[in-house]
């Protein structure tokens, strides 16, 4: 099976990785030689076409590294691209025009969204526009019962009138979602021809393949917002590949899927809501990286942007999974990392409410005008005037002079907005807002934690992102962490992760059966065809052997329970060892849940198969430590809580090499991060240029 | 003088510890009833009962909390130790709102001293009585709606009293599902007592205590700001029932909220006496359905604790529906006469403030099955899919389905394919309906056509208040939405409109509803012509009454006739539609 389509590199000399990140302002560009020489260049995105932003980026690299555009791909073994065109499309409403062919009686699913609103006190606000107008949405006869037979024959009739409706309206894209089609996909199939044949589109959703689980809303959500990204996605996902092949990429462009494995395009080209959660998504691979690099199995990162903080966790090496993602307040089933993203960043905003309350966030200042000290006309305190007037961050120009920030201009904002009404000095209102903002992180990290029965303290923080480095060291002893870790890459922390991530298709599939009461041989078929399905994918795309991972789940629990758990059962079969079975799930239950119920029955609800195509993981290179003390690139006063103002020594992040270790406090200058080191807390440079900041006596109690 | 910033930082702590009580709960307990509705609410109390924060929860819990803690306070006075977890329900005796809804309080000491209570309420799947799944709309008195529970100290001094137990269990037609969710709401409320205590180990309990005093005084002043703006005056609203659950008869329910600077007053006084049928309210249920109509009206984001009510005082008359006596029946109040209430202080306060005035929303008839299962358990079945349409408000439509308006829509509905797996029921049609929204420049939410078959005989709780014409449901020259009709077709047998409440056994049957609809917003002449054709176009609206109820002319091709419309719609000026 193998052929041109090759993702698997063949192995050859001076190659190079890459990893490209496109993100709202950023494109993001990391590069890894094999001789483990990591290089990284930031440029800016280019929203209206994305495809530029990526060139663009690569153009800059190739100048750097190789000369010319073709020189660079032509070294190129891999490149992974996260891309958020498909979010972008959903979240800007530029989708496609989208029929939808559902049962009849239920084509309001969609619409109805079983209510669901994010907060139901805010009553006054609309739910977001359906994406595909009532009457684009269309009913047909038929009907599989709830075991999976046909009581009513599809209304073949009516699918082709409805063909001719979506021709009439020149819809763009069709999305079909009938009901039970989990468990028996017929209907489905046979609309599908016939909408191949009257409808004159070609363009298909169809909900058995995108997500065969049960719940019709959430089913026909998903298939739909396919079938809404699709086409504008797939187009400009299939454009950039033709133009880096023609330029010289050997291979297909891979991208980040919302699991954190990557993907070709040909192979997304169906399924492209996959790719709705692929810049986050990524980060996954850099705590792979960072997990074998400390050899730590337990991290939990916190990446914080301007605007947003995303915290993933990952436990005894493997980062979590969740199936119910929610975009913009739109539902999908998709297999995806478990992503806590809260609104806590550089840009946050604080106030006070009209009883005098002080607060911080969610809102931002975004880009612009940005926080006050940008001077673009912000007059709202922010994170990041609080670190400015408190000496964290230096005053001046960042980023080349992208941005300048001017230190009286935060006073100001200070001043009136907060100060005075409150009674503060500056340094204590400054402080403050860093700790509330401080406290949100830790709410957000205990939630992910906390709520899955981990314990926070048992883990390593990565503290990522242009604004994480600031704040990891104190979220870090809030929680009772012994150290924080911070990537020297922070400010490309997904690029970073691309770099390290595996080609992976989640297969998960409705099963409803009682544990116990399991039939081996449809049990063993079910899995089998899955993992058939996994094992030829990876086929194509060059991968064979030991580069194949196969995994098995089974999602359990007990009858009653609204969530499910997944139990590994790749090495044994669960039918036919339903003790072991239920050991493993109920081990797994008393952990999260904190008991068990002997009695209880448990059931079956789903299977899943993911299957991993290894990709050779990128080392970075060693840097050979030069030896001597660094020497500080100056002395700073800056304000550190109890320590209150004191000269502190600021480090060039270039001066500090491996095995460098210095006593806090002090600040470190990245070229895309700060980081601050608190008075008691060391900071150690690592074998791989990493900080990892320790923090000896414990925590500090309260938030 | 309180550290602004600890302030700060404590009330965001207390919430975070109440939201940690619901993740347990959802993650934890068993029936659908907890984990798909979320009806449940997870509460902290200070020391002396007063409700600290109530983060996690339904809107009709809101407030409501600190009956209970106060009840565990007065029955167990100076017999409360560490250790100890106590369980109520009562309405009229523990503090309680309605009897399935049970509260596990548990105190929280800081060394010898009794510092705080970490509380959750939550509705059960069966607590006995006439009819399965706690509904039971044939009752009269409180006994026949199922075990009262009075204060009782479920856990003594972390030993939970097996005695207890087994007599809560044997009370319950589903205790599979009763055992977990006790066990959760154990867990849950350890999880907060752990919190709390940390607090006081952090801050000191004095220190503490001045700040959560800083806190329910925040929330005052926060409510008082709001009020502050409105116009003082006094402002009279009605609503009401047209049976008592047996037969037709008049039941109003009066409200005339007083504005006097930043107070408000809300008083029942004309609401009728106390009621044969369980449409009754306890007091607890009363304030909280107030207080979910205050906080929904003004300002999404008040703080939620009892100190945002502090300046609001109720006048609700003893021995009235809004303040029933022993023995009056009362289960259905979280429900009805909750809808009435929440609604007659919304048109009481739109009329201080006309941009902010919410419609109203159709009401419930949906009802409750039970039978056995396939494998022989019971099983209770709640139609939430033939729930109702949501009011219009200034910017939005009605939600044309939405869950109950004393949950503010929060109850998820729930897919019917899990319906299919769960229950013998095939789930045949749950469609907009056309033309059921009340018109208005916004909208009322259009309700639905549900229609299910149900394969067993099976027991029948049926709660049709919705197939009443309540009073209007619009505002600011809004219209109400269409009543809604239910009718059932057992196997064999003519199809009928069942009694609108009553308890009944029937064979397998086809039941058919037609959801009520909210109430429209503003003038229906006045909304947006294009936004009328959608409504056409989307078959929400009928091209008649896009004519009559809007003065929209919608051509045969779907657009607007704009000249046609025009002319429509100034005649109607001089002679607005009745």
């Amino acid at each position: 099976m193998t052929g041109d389509g090759d993702v698997m590199p063949a192995g050859d000399g001076a190659g190079l990785r890459i990893g490209i990140d496109v993100g709202g302002t950023f494109t993001d560009l990391v590069a890894i030689d094999d001789a483990g020489a990591t290089h990284v260049f930031k440029t800016s995105s280019t929203p209206s076409d994305p495809a530029e932003g990526v060139l663009a980026a690569i153009d800059q690299a190739a100048a750097a590294l190789a000369g010319s555009r073709g020189a660079l791909l032509r070294r190129c073994h891999s490149l992974i691209h996260g891309t958020t065109v498909a979010t972008n499309i959903l979240l800007e409403r530029k989708g496609a025009r989208v029929g939808l062919l559902a049962t009849a009686g239920f084509r309001d699913s969609l619409a109805i969204r079983r209510g669901l609103r994010a907060n139901p006190w805010d009553h006054r606000s609309p739910n977001p526009e359906v994406l595909v107008p009532r009457f684009l949405r269309l009913g047909v006869g038929g009907r599989i019962d709830a075991a999976g037979r046909q009581v009513e024959a599809l209304d073949e009739e009516a699918v082709i009138a409805a063909a001719q409706a979506f021709a009439r309206h020149d819809v763009q894209a069709v999305a079909v979602c009938l009901f039970n089609s989990f468990l028996a996909p017929q209907h489905e199939e046979r609309a599908a021809e016939l909408l191949a044949k009257h409808w004159g589109g070609s363009w298909l959703s169809l909900s058995h393949q995108v997500a065969p689980l049960i719940g019709e809303y959430e089913r026909s959500s998903t298939t739909v917002i396919n079938a809404y990204v699709g086409p504008h996605t797939v187009r400009y996902l299939e454009r950039l590949d033709r133009v880096l092949n023609r330029d010289g990429l050997a291979r297909p462009m891979l991208l980040m899927q919302s699991n954190g494995g990557a993907v070709s395009v040909r192979q997304v080209a169906q399924a492209p809501y996959k790719l709705l959660l692929s810049g986050p998504a990524a980060a996954v691979g850099a705590l792979r990286h960072l997990s074998r690099s400390m050899d730590s199995p337990n991290l939990i990162s916190m990446e914080i942007g301007g605007t947003s903080c995303d915290v993933l966790l990952m436990s005894d090496g493997q980062v979590a999974l969740t199936d119910q993602v929610e975009i913009s307040d739109y539902h999908l089933t998709m297999p995806s990392v478990d992503i806590h993203t809260i609104g806590a960043g550089g840009g946050t905003i604080a106030g006070i409410d009209r009883a005098g309350m002080l607060f911080v966030g969610p809102q931002g200042a975004g880009a612009v005008p940005g926080p006050a000290a940008y001077g673009r006309g912000g007059t709202e305190p922010t994170v990041t005037d609080a670190h400015l007037v408190l000496g964290r961050l230096k005053s001046g120009a960042y980023g080349g002079g992208a941005v300048t920030l001017d230190p009286s201009l935060a006073g100001a904002a200070f001043a009136e907005r907060l100060t005075g009404p409150l009674g503060l000095e500056l340094d204590a209102a400054a402080t403050g807002v860093i700790r509330i903002l401080d406290q949100n992180l830790l709410h957000a990290v205990q939630r992910i934690s906390i709520e899955r029965g981990e314990d926070p303290s048992r883990f390593v923080l990565v503290a990522a992102g242009g604004a994480g480095p600031m704040h990891g060291a104190r979220i870090g002893r809030l929680l009772g962490c012994r150290s924080v870790l911070v990537p020297r890459l922070s400010g490309a922390f997904c690029a970073f992760g691309m770099l390290h991530s595996d080609v992976r298709h989640d297969f998960v599939r409705t099963y409803l059966a009682q544990l116990g009461q399991l039939d081996i041989g449809v049990l063993a078929d079910a899995f089998g065809t899955l993992e058939e399905q996994g094992r030829s994918l990876l086929a194509g795309e060059g991968f064979a052997g030991a580069a194949v991972r196969i995994r098995r789940e089974l999602s359990l629990r007990y009858i009653g329970q609204q969530w499910d758990i997944a139990v590994d059962v790749t090495a044994f079969d669960p039918a036919g060892e339903p003790d072991r079975t239920r050991a493993d799930f109920e081990a797994r239950h008393l952990r999260l849940f904190g008991h068990i119920q002997p009695d209880g029955p448990v059931e079956v609800t789903s299977l899943r198969v993911v299957a991993t195509g290894i990709l050779p993981d990128a080392v970075q290179r060693q840097p050979a430590p030069s030896g001597g003390p660094p020497v500080p690139a100056e002395h700073r006063d800056c304000y550190l809580g109890e320590g209150g103002w004191q000269q502190v020594r600021v480090y060039a992040g270039a001066a500090l090499e491996p095995g460098h270790r210095l006593d806090g406090p002090l600040i470190v200058e990245e070229q895309t991060t700060t980081i601050v080191v608190g008075p008691a807390d060391i900071l150690e440079v690592d074998r791989f240029g990493n900080y990892l900041i320790h923090l000896p006596d414990g925590r500090t109690d309260h938030a | 003088m309180l550290d602004p910033v600890r302030l700060a930082l404590l009330q965001k702590r207390l919430d975070h510890i109440a939201r940690q009580m619901g993740w347990v709960m959802i993650r934890t307990s068993r029936s659908p009833i907890f984990n798909q509705s979320h009806d449940f609410s997870c509460f902290l109390a200070a020391g002396n009962g007063q409700v600290i924060s109530q983060a996690d929860g339904i809107p009709i819990h809101t407030g409501g909390g600190g009956f209970a803690v106060r009840a565990v306070l007065q029955a167990f006075a100076g017999r409360i130790d560490p250790g100890d977890a106590f369980l109520l329900s009562d309405p009229y005796a523990a503090g309680g709102n309605h009897l399935p809804d049970w509260v596990i309080a548990r105190p929280v000491f800081a060394g010898a001293e009794l510092y705080a209570f970490a509380c959750i309420r939550a509705h059960q799947s069966d607590i006995g009585g006439g009819a399965a799944g706690t509904y039971n709309a044939a009752a009269t008195e409180i006994w026949h709606e199922g075990i009262r529970l009075p204060v009782l100290k479920l856990v003594e001094r972390d030993r939970l009293r097996d005695d207890l137990w087994q007599l809560l269990m044997l009370n319950s037609r589903t205790p599979h599902l009763l055992d977990g969710d006790v066990r959760a709401m154990l867990g849950g409320t350890q999880v907060g007592a752990e919190q709390v205590l940390k607090i006081a180990e952090d801050t000191g309990v004095e220190e503490s205590r001045d700040y959560l005093q800083g806190i329910l005084d925040h929330a005052d002043r926060r409510l008082r700001a709001e009020v502050a703006l409105l116009p003082d005056g006094r402002y009279c609203a009605s609503e009401g029932f047209e049976d008592d659950c047996f037969e037709p008869m008049d039941i109003p329910i009066e409200v005339a909220v007083t504005i006097a600077g930043d107070s408000l007053t809300v008083d029942f006084t004309g609401t009728a006496p106390q009621m044969r049928g369980f449409k009754n309210s306890s007091y607890a249920n009363t304030y909280s359905a107030v207080c979910t109509a205050i906080a929904s009206f003004f300002d999404e984001g008040l703080p939620r604790n009892e100190g945002t009510f502090r300046s609001v005082r109720i006048e609700a008359p003893r021995g009235t529906v809004v303040n029933a006596e022993p023995p009056a029946p009362c289960t259905f109040c979280t429900s009805n006469p909750a809808q009435q209430i929440i609604q007659v202080c919304w048109k009481a306060l739109g009329q201080a403030a006309p941009q902010r005035a919410n419609a109203g929303w159709g009401n419930k008839l949906f009802p409750v099955t039970s039978g056995r299962n396939r494998d022989g358990r019971t099983f209770v079945l709640y139609h939430w899919g033939a729930n109702s349409g949501g009011g219009a408000v200034a910017g939005r439509d009605g939600f044309d389905q939405i869950g109950p308006i004393e949950t503010l829509g929060g109850l998820t509905i729930p897919n019917a394919e899990v319906y299919e797996q769960l229950y013998p029921i095939r789930v045949v049609k749950q469609e907009f309906r056309c033309d059921g929204g009340g018109p208005g420049a916004h909208r009322g939410g259009t309700g639905v056509h549900y229609v299910a078959e149900i394969a067993v005989e099976a027991e029948y709780a049926f709660r049709a208040e919705g197939i009443r014409r309540a009073k209007e449901n619009g505002v600011n020259g809004g219209q109400g939405g269409t009543k809604g009709a239910i009718q059932v077709a057992p196997q064999g047998r003519e199809a009928f409109e069942p009694p609108t409440y009553a308890v009944m056994r029937l064979p397998a049957l086809r039941l058919e509803i037609m959801a009520p609809a909210g109430g429209g917003w503003g003038n229906p002449f006045e909304r947006d012509p294009q936004a009328v054709a959608a409504d056409v176009r989307d078959g929400l609206v009928s091209v008649a009454a896009a004519n009559s109820a809007y003065g929209v002319v919608v051509t045969a091709a779907g657009e607007v006739d704009a000249a046609a419309t025009g002319l429509r719609r100034l005649a109607a000026q001089s002679a607005p539609p009745s």
